[in-house]
């Protein structure tokens, strides 16, 4: 159900994370829903199952899921994980805007790619 | 699980292990790297109660290891020179483990032979070196050792059998918390496989660490300042390594990398990109910190 990048600079760790909140975000994995248990996850993926404890962790910390005790990790119901990708987002952006800030694009023009991603959504 | 403090083994004048002092946790697979001749084989052989230590202590979950019948019951070590009984098939080595390990299990044993590709009924010396591993590797499995020493285990393995194994131990560690020590020279493997990583050079391990932390510890940051920049500017940075050219900078810098960028940007930097270090180049710039000439180090 996860792919991961082994080649990738990127910790397995963080990746796990990364990919578990883009799923539940995008409601592929939807609220109560029980992810797959820490060995299943470790043995389908090949790696190690204390990573992927770890990430469970911290997916609970953040409160994307919740850990029912000798149940598993399940997913918390709230907007919890799309907020979480929609402050990436809002990073994402801002880097690209400086850098392009930096390269000296104008603010219309930079309004104008703004404008065209959104005028696309309405058209599809 | 394992702790040992203060450990020294000799061979004649060579001290091989000098203090070596480290723990390692159940449940984790550890890494040991270094480079040629520090001692990783050594130490294993330690660990499986091959050589008596010459000073320090070694212990097992508080017991001493060597001639104790008990602790070694639980650990199974895959040796670089891998050993077989002479004219033996799997199946006269299943049944000679059998007989030293009480927790070897049959159906196990069945379960790995249909896994691997290999004939339990043939010879282990017609097998090729990579399916002498993997014989060595489902022996071990179907032994369920607490402990499992893997000496350069990946050594000859196909990729298909490099993830085969990877999913092996993955489902063991997890099911029945058994923990690996591993020693390799590939460290790409080991970062993907291993919770710990240890350095080992001379005799001793010079520093050992969670490889997540590890990874997110140290970032590698390309930058230009057109306008040129002093030393004192970069004084935010804990710097490991500066290296420039012209406008350009490349910096080995301790910290996450967005932070980094952000404060170079901050400093005027028309551009800062920073990416995490792999395992190796943390490796040779850590060592080169510590004032070892890594060019003669081969990992």
């Amino acid at each position: 159900m996860l792919q991961l990048d082994l080649q990738s600079r990127q910790p397995i760790y963080e990746q796990l994370i990364l990919r578990l909140t883009e799923l539940i975000s995008l409601g592929v994995l939807e609220a109560d829903t029980q992810l797959p248990s820490v060995r299943t996850l470790a043995r389908d993926l090949g790696v190690n199952p204390n990573t992927v404890q770890k990430a469970y962790q911290e997916l609970e910390r953040r409160g994307i899921t919740y850990s029912v005790s000798g149940r598993g990790s399940f997913v918390a119901p709230g907007e919890g994980a799309r907020e979480i990708l929609s402050r990436q987002s809002v990073e994402k952006i801002r880097d690209a805007v400086s850098e392009g800030k930096r390269t000296g694009l104008t603010r219309p023009q930079v309004d104008e790619v703004v404008s065209s991603v959104y005028s696309e959504e309405v058209s599809v | 699980m394992i702790q040992a403090t203060g450990l020294v083994k000799c061979f004649g004048d060579f001290t091989a292990l000098s203090e070596l002092t480290t723990q390692i946790q159940k449940g984790s697979i550890y890494g040991l790297v270094g480079s040629n001749g520090s001692g990783k084989s050594t130490f294993l052989r330690l660990i499986a109660g091959v050589y008596i230590p010459d000073g320090g202590t070694l212990q097992i979950d508080g017991q001493a290891v060597y001639e104790n019948i008990a602790v070694k019951q639980r650990i199974f070590f895959v040796a670089d020179d891998l050993y077989f009984l002479p004219q033996s098939s799997m199946n006269d080595m299943a049944g000679f483990y059998r007989g030293i390990y009480h927790n070897f299990s049959d159906e196990r044993y069945q379960k790995l032979c249909d896994i691997f590709p290999l004939d339990p009924k043939k010879k282990i010396t017609t097998f090729s070196k990579g399916m002498k591993r993997q014989a060595a590797l489902l022996l071990g499995l179907a032994c369920q050792p607490d402990l499992l020493l893997l000496d350069e285990a990946f050594d000859g393995l196909d990729p298909v059998m490099r993830g085969a194994v990877r999913k092996l131990l993955s489902d063991e560690i997890a099911s029945r918390e058994m923990t690996v020590l591993i020693t390799s020279h590939n460290l790409r493997e080991l970062e993907d496989l291993c919770d710990h990583v240890g350095l080992l050079h001379k005799g001793r391990i010079l520093f050992e660490r969670e490889i997540d932390e590890l990874k997110l510890g140290f970032c590698k940051v390309h930058a230009a300042f057109p306008e040129g920049i002093g030393d004192e500017m970069l004084s935010g940075l804990d710097l490991m390594q500066v290296s420039r050219n012209g406008s350009l900078l490349n910096l080995i810098v301790r910290g996450r990398s967005a932070d980094a960028s952000e404060y170079l940007l901050s400093k005027g930097a028309v551009f800062a990109e920073g990416v995490p270090l792999t395992l190796e180049e943390v490796f040779v710039h850590e060592m080169e910190a510590v004032g070892y000439d890594y060019n003669n180090i081969i990992f």
